[in-house]
């Protein structure tokens, strides 16, 4: 068994630096995405996401 | 994406997944049964698009007594779908869903997707059941809730998941919203800081 993850307050500030930005990026793709679906025709977008949706 | 945002109603065709055809097939039995409903929550963004999954459908239905309720049970039974919660529609009605538990519904033998149902009984449930839109798609229609609310509420929420509903809804749908109403709606339930962060900033 391990010792444990030890963080140093550095550490912890650069998680959360790191969350923030990972919570930007997925907002710029909902963004991205969203652009993409309102000029996509539907049988093309719901193909896609039914990949996804039907696994 | 092409659809008829008119009077409250959104029309629109595209393939369907296996998720909307057995919402379909579920809502199709709360409407011969005649109850009233709306579907709230995450599938709304899903079946705008929205790029997960999920593993329940939230309903609100209508409050109904005990003889509606058994007619509803038997039919759903009739339509290969079974409760997740309890197999007696006595324990059902009195120890769940009148007692402002969630019942849910899955298809016989499975667990998931399911349908998870309540009675309609705060202010924001009876909002939502009353203010319903009207969506066919591919001419089959289902209740879901005012897409202000359901933006307004995804922000209440808090989750990273209902953020991003929030945000993909208003990305879609903002040329067709009632902006009005969506601050309104962000004033009662106070999560104006949130919008200006998530719905109108950069997240």
């Amino acid at each position: 068994m391990g010792k444990g993850l030890k963080l140093t307050k550095k550490d912890l500030k650069e998680l959360e630096k790191e969350i923030a930005s990972n919570r930007k990026q997925r907002m710029e793709f909902i963004d991205m995405y969203a652009e993409w679906l309102k000029k996509t025709p539907n049988k093309v977008w719901s193909r896609q996401q039914n990949k996804l949706l039907n696994k | 994406m092409e659809f008829e945002f008119r009077h409250g109603k959104i029309k629109f065709n595209r393939e369907l997944s296996n998720l909307d055809k057995l919402t379909i097939r579920f809502t199709k039995v709360l409407k011969r049964q005649k109850i009233d409903y709306v579907i709230i929550s995450g599938y709304i963004a899903i079946l705008f698009g929205r790029s997960r999954n999920t593993e329940d459908v939230d309903l609100f239905i209508e409050k109904i007594d005990k003889k509606r309720f058994f007619s509803f049970w038997k039919e759903l039974g009739e339509e290969g779908f079974e409760c997740v919660n309890t197999s007696n529609p006595d324990d059902a009605y009195d120890s769940y869903i009148n007692d402002e538990l969630a019942l849910r519904f899955a298809v016989k033998g499975t667990i998931i997707p399911n349908f998870e149902l309540k009675f309609s009984k705060t202010k924001y449930n009876i909002y939502s059941l009353k203010h319903k839109v009207e969506v066919s798609i591919n001419n089959e229609i289902i209740n879901t809730s005012e897409l202000e609310m359901q933006i307004a509420f995804k922000l209440k929420l808090g989750s990273e998941k209902d953020f991003e509903d929030a945000r993909h809804l208003y990305k879609v749908f903002k040329e067709h919203l009632n902006i009005g109403l969506l601050t309104s709606h962000m004033a009662e339930l106070k999560v104006e800081k949130r919008a200006e962060k998530i719905l109108w900033g950069k997240g």
